[in-house]
């Protein structure tokens, strides 16, 4: 399962690597009169039944307004592979494009925008992840060890950033910066505002797992054999979080990608016509979604599979105790329901 | 024991304060106040200054604060400009819309993710299992708004469920009113709670005196559902407070889809209309909900694990 | 098929009745009304600056001397009974209606419109009632007459009357004498506190859900037939802040209608709730307020800048119009329900519009002349930033389509997308750019919107409250402003307006481009809807609506 995991992981980090050669078309084309166009499904055979190389059949509108499409079953576009430096595009010209997650609100192929878009969601997610679990372990660390008044000042200290309205500052600190965002710069303001709120939830858990070890036996023989503060802490301690760090950090970074989009509201966000998952999610929040446009969804499915990966890679990483066998050699304990049953 | 309990009081009311004052800077630097809000682009400079004057916002920092704070002190925080209310009167008003459909959304989360995650924690392997935890990350990848559009969606074109409010225009109807918003709010806590509880128990069942337990003839539910839970509740105790913190903080959301008229609501009405008091109470109320809520979260901590106790 | 046929025949005849007309023989009465709206009203007196709801609030409550028809777009007696015009034609003797009752049972006197109308100078939208930054002079003759003496001649004459509402002075009264009028009847103001003159009565205010409101006994009004206006027994405003629920209401039934218009991007949902009979849909034609493109033209803005040789520069203006293909911007923005225009005002405003306005082409070509012409080509290429508002799909939309076309002429547009109030202060500061933006003009009438046209207006976007005309077009638009304004002959008063809007072609101070076409729905139980195109565009009207049984 863990080896799936990765593998699922290793997929989307190399879509979003090889983005302009994965994705048919930059993330700012648009093509007229396709309006939130269903998905152009690949073919392999044609109408008489005749076995072709893979093609698409193009859309024609039906109706502008209502945005509906039907396709156009006389016309076949076959597909071109490894051209113009993309992996797949469609031999059409402008009209009749290659859409496999069809198109978003503004004509613009979805897979390519999902494509690109991983790479900064997965950017500003990790990198914020990083910065969460830096802080947040750390300040978990030192409070579920020290106790008294420092673990209170600290774990207020991380009280006062979660109710500290984040809109607010972003939205103070958007003032701060020039009219025009630079890239660069919202990628670090949103890796600095995500860390800060999500380090508390990771603080906390942290702080709580250190403070019940520090009273466990091996904490105290590691003690006793002369092993410093800083070393029982993260030697010892802290390690015995990881379990619970891995999940924690599997529920940040979906809740990361989605909240880029929520402090874009403030203006504070890669603009238009940047692609990031989270702004796409933004676009496909209409009634007319769920029903008529599922594929505007797609940055969700994407994300699961994220999540899935992760989670497969990392739910077993707990620590689980060591022993020694009859021979002498340590082993580690597996076990679940099944295993003790047996 | 009091001095502990009495450190915390100081330390919340300082955190109270620290926000609030906090929350008034900020607002201070964010570009726009209430006058832009009302009189918009096509204003006039001198309607502006005088509209300005009228709502005290153009004095220095220095003196709005003052004043706020001196209200305070006497339990008054000002007057919403949106509404014409003493701030004191609209928050609690709106926290109690807000705390029916959290409490509701924490309980249901708690009774259903819980257990979930002990039986995805124990048995990893299997069809039920990887379903469970299949929908969990399912539910953990769906933003917010999506996932109450799409439960409003579901309401409207099933029928039977009210499109939005909080009540009919009677006064009835709660409970109805609410299974949309409480479905919303709940449906990611329970992919959380399960996440963490089954992380928990996984490292829980492997520990020695579990096997002991067992290898002594307890039988296997018991071990699982007595001895080795009890231990795994920690990392959820210890988050337990801010989550229902920030749920009491209400999700703007939820409640704007939904139409429940929150706390979550009017944070985000007020911090758009640049109504500044508001805003500073609503975080001081935020903060408040905060300090419970982690006070809440050490006392089921110290239950949980007695080691920790007495510190 | 047959039920949209049912629909427009209904839609035809609602059209053509008089307001005070019922279908059928007897007068349908009773029954309940439940629409939606997005935000709470800022008071109960429609004190302030025009917003949406507290507007419709004071339609429901409230009454004014005279009332706009909005379908017919002409003013008609309503509180004011009936009236004379001095020889010189600056005062109007009024005669107010007798026997009229406030709804808590006080009579209507001329103090009362005194009151009202010193109540609007503070606490009203304040220059809104003013001619030419002068008060009118408003004095009781007996307890049913007033005369209202205009500052000097001004064509709209009492129409200028619908920016005020006849207020209770016995409620309000005490609150202007201590100097707390414009906080008085703000929301937390009790029910049994406010007394209107308008259909209903505000019974109850649950904060954040709704406002209910109930037949006003003492309404004065009545149908052709005698019968007691409203027919309506009570309406609900329930508050939904999301558009996607508002809609979603309307197709299940659970609201009748909505209080604005629904967007183009809805239009299928409601087709499809039309097509289905659950749902009535209006096509109101285009909007009476499109989005507006302009450039900082205050002098000196960029000084410093070595933009400064073009930005300003009519020629740039020019090029834009010329160079964004109007129709891609129908399709792409207002989803093809819309139409390309090129001044301020559309042809929803059918008394004004000028047929005459030249269309400008689609000519990439000539504007790259135009732009070349100024000093902006492949080696110096343009480069500006607009501003737009975040979170409105139309804006947005709109000046990311504006920022594709003027790419392929040589003109490099970054957006910057500002939170609301970020970007008014910024368009208060003066220090941008462009801005990509759209305001509410709540009148037809040229003469009663001056803070637009006029050089020293508020509302004059690009160049606001200047002590001078800036150029020479400017000035010729400000006399020809002043001059409708005062001009009495109806046709002579066209002219001059067509002109204003002749050199405002020319000159494009502000650019357009595409107006869209607005649709609103309603249940299909609602009955006399006289759809009109300004908000409310399905309750201007309250006291004739009518609901058969649920």
């Amino acid at each position: 399962m863990r080896a799936f995991g990765l593998t699922l992981l290793a997929v989307i980090v190399a879509a979003a690597v090889a983005a302009p050669i994965a994705a048919p078309y930059p993330v700012d084309r648009q093509f007229r009169g396709l309006l939130n166009a269903p998905p152009t499904v690949p073919h392999v055979r044609d109408e008489a039944g005749a076995w072709r190389a893979p093609f698409i059949y193009p859309w024609r509108i039906a109706n502008q307004l209502e945005q509906r499409y039907e396709q156009d079953r006389t016309v076949v576009v076959p597909l071109r592979w490894l051209s113009d430096g993309h992996l797949v595009t469609s031999a059409g010209a402008e009209r009749m494009p290659l859409l496999l997650l069809g198109a978003d609100s503004y004509g613009r192929d979805v897979l390519s925008r999902l494509v690109y878009g991983a790479r900064l969601s997965l950017a500003v997610a990790v990198a914020a992840a990083a910065g969460a679990l830096l802080l947040g372990a750390l300040v978990g660390g030192i409070a579920g060890y020290a106790g008294g008044v420092l673990d209170d000042l600290l774990m207020r200290g991380s009280d006062f950033f979660i109710v500290l309205p984040a809109m607010y500052i972003a939205l103070a600190l958007r003032s701060a910066m020039k009219l025009v965002l630079p890239p660069l710069e919202v990628f670090a303001l949103l890796t600095g505002i995500f860390a800060v709120v999500g380090a508390p939830f990771l603080a906390r858990g942290v702080r709580a797992i250190v403070r019940s070890e520090k009273q466990l036996d091996y904490a105290a023989a590691a003690a006793s054999l002369g092993a410093g503060h800083a070393r029982l802490l993260l030697r010892h301690l802290l390690p015995a979080a990881r379990g619970f760090i891995g999940v924690e950090i599997t529920m940040l970074i979906p809740a990361f990608i989605v909240a880029e989009a929520t402090l874009s509201y403030v203006g504070l966000g890669f603009p238009d016509p940047v692609a990031s998952w989270g702004t796409m999610l933004q676009d496909a929040r209409s009634v007319r979604t769920f029903v008529d446009f599922p594929w505007l969804l797609s940055p969700a499915a994407a994300m699961f599979l994220l999540v899935l990966g992760l989670n497969l890679v990392v739910q077993h990483a707990g620590v689980a105790p060591v022993y020694n066998d009859a021979d002498g050699s340590p082993r580690r304990l597996r076990a679940d329901s099944d295993t003790l049953r047996s | 024991m009091i001095g502990y309990i009495a450190r915390r009081l100081a330390f919340a009311v300082v955190l109270v304060f620290a926000v609030s004052s906090a929350s008034l800077m900020l607002a201070r630097v964010a570009p726009g106040d209430y006058v832009t809000e009302t009189l918009g682009a096509g204003a006039g400079r001198q309607e502006v200054e005088e509209a300005r004057a009228r709502y005290g916002l153009n004095r220095s920092f220095g003196a709005q604060y003052r004043d706020w704070l001196i209200g305070a002190l006497r339990l008054d925080f000002g007057r919403s400009m949106q509404y014409d209310r003493p701030v004191a009167d609209l928050i609690p008003e709106r926290a109690l819309n807000t705390g029916i459909l959290a409490l509701t959304a924490l309980v249901v989360a708690t009774l259903i993710g819980l257990p979930l995650g002990v039986v995805t924690g124990t048995r990893r392997t299997g069809i039920v299992s990887g379903a469970i935890r299949a929908v969990s990350l399912v539910l953990l990848s769906m933003p917010p708004l999506l996932t109450s559009l799409f439960l409003v969606f579901a309401a409207a074109k099933s029928g039977w469920l009210p499109v939005g409010g909080m009540t009919s225009s009677s006064g009835e109807g709660l409970l109805r009113h609410m299974i949309v918003p409480v479905a919303a709010l709940a449906l990611p806590l329970v992919a959380m709670f399960e996440r963490l509880q089954s992380q928990a128990m996984s490292e829980t069942i492997g520990q020695p005196y579990v096997v002991a337990t067992f290898g002594r003839g307890v039988p296997l539910s018991r071990v699982i559902w007595r001895d080795a839970l009890k231990n795994a509740l920690r990392p959820i105790a210890s988050i337990y407070g801010l989550v229902v913190g920030t749920l009491l903080s209400g999700s703007f959301a939820v409640e704007t889809i939904t139409a429940w008229p929150g706390l979550g609501q009017l944070m985000l009405g007020a911090l758009r209309a640049r109504d500044v008091y508001l805003v500073a109470g609503c975080a001081a109320a935020g903060s408040v909900f905060l300090a419970l809520g982690t006070l809440m979260s050490d006392a089921a901590l110290a239950m949980v694990d007695p080691r920790t106790a007495g510190d | 098929m047959r039920l949209s046929i049912a629909a427009l025949v209904l839609l035809a005849a609602g059209c053509g009745q008089s307001p005070t007309s019922n279908k059928g023989s007897a007068s349908p009465s009773g029954g309940e009304l439940t629409a939606s709206i997005r935000t709470e009203p800022r008071n109960f007196a429609r004190f302030g600056p025009p917003e949406t709801t507290t507007y419709l609030v004071a339609l429901l409550t409230q009454a004014g001397l005279i009332r706009i028809n909005r379908v017919t777009d002409d003013f008609e007696p309503w509180l004011a009974q009936s009236w004379t015009r001095s020889a010189d034609g600056r005062q109007y003797t009024i005669k107010l209606r007798p026997n009229v009752r406030f709804s808590d049972g006080q009579p209507l006197t001329s103090d009362d419109v005194v009151f009202s109308f010193d109540a609007a100078y503070i606490a009203g939208w304040t220059d809104s009632l003013k001619v030419d930054g002068r008060r009118l002079v408003v004095a009781a003759v007996d307890p049913l007459t007033v005369t209202v003496t205009f500052p000097g001649p001004f064509a709209p004459g009492l129409r200028i009357l619908d920016n005020m509402i006849v207020l209770p002075r016995h409620k309000l009264g005490a609150a202007w004498k201590n100097g707390t009028l414009q906080t008085a009847w703000g929301l937390s103001t009790p029910p049994s506190e406010l007394a209107g003159l308008g259909p209903f009565v505000l019974s109850a205010y649950q904060p954040g859900q709704r406002l209910v409101f109930v037949r006003n006994p003492n309404y004065w009004r009545r149908d052709s037939a005698g019968a007691a206006l409203p027919y309506l027994d009570r309406v609900t405003l329930d508050v939904v802040p999301d558009q996607s629920t508002e809609l979603l209401r309307l197709e299940s039934g659970q609201g009748d209608m909505t209080a604005s218009e629904m967007p183009s991007d809805a239009y299928a949902s409601l087709k499809r709730g039309a097509d289905e009979g659950k749902l009535r849909l209006y096509d109101l034609g285009p909007a009476l307020n499109p989005d507006l493109l302009w450039i900082n033209l205050k002098p000196g803005a960029f000084a410093g800048d070595p933009r400064a040789s073009w930005l300003q520069r009519d020629e740039l203006r020019r090029a834009i119009s010329l160079a964004v293909d109007r129709q891609l911007f129908v399709d792409t923005v207002f989803l093809g329900a819309g139409v390309p225009i090129f001044g301020p005002v559309t042809s929803a405003n059918r008394r004004w519009y000028w047929s005459g306005i030249p269309a400008v082409p689609h000519d990439p070509d000539q504007a790259r002349k135009l732009l070349a012409s100024i000093g902006v080509n492949a080696q110096r290429p343009a480069r500006l930033t607009i501003l737009t508002q975040k979170g409105r799909p139309t804006l947005e939309r709109g000046v990311s389509v504006i920022r594709d076309e003027l790419k392929k002429v040589g003109v490099m547009v970054d957006v910057a997308a500002l939170e609301g109030n970020a970007l008014v202060q910024q368009i208060y500061s003066g220090k941008y750019d462009a801005v990509y933006f759209n305001f509410l003009t709540t009148d037809t009438d040229p003469a009663l919107s001056t803070d637009f046209w006029l050089t020293s207006g508020s509302a004059h976007f690009w160049n606001p409250e200047q002590k001078t005309p800036a150029t020479a077009w400017e000035a010729e638009i400000d006399a020809l402003i002043r001059a409708q304004a005062v001009e009495p002959d109806a046709a002579a008063r066209k002219r001059m307006f067509d002109r204003v809007q002749e050199i405002f072609a020319e000159h494009q101070p502000a650019i357009y481009f595409a107006a869209p076409r607005i649709f609103a729905a309603s249940s299909t139980r609602v009955g006399n809807v006289m759809p009109a195109i300004l908000r409310p565009q399905l309750l201007w009207a309250p006291d004739t609506l009518t609901v058969s049984a649920r």
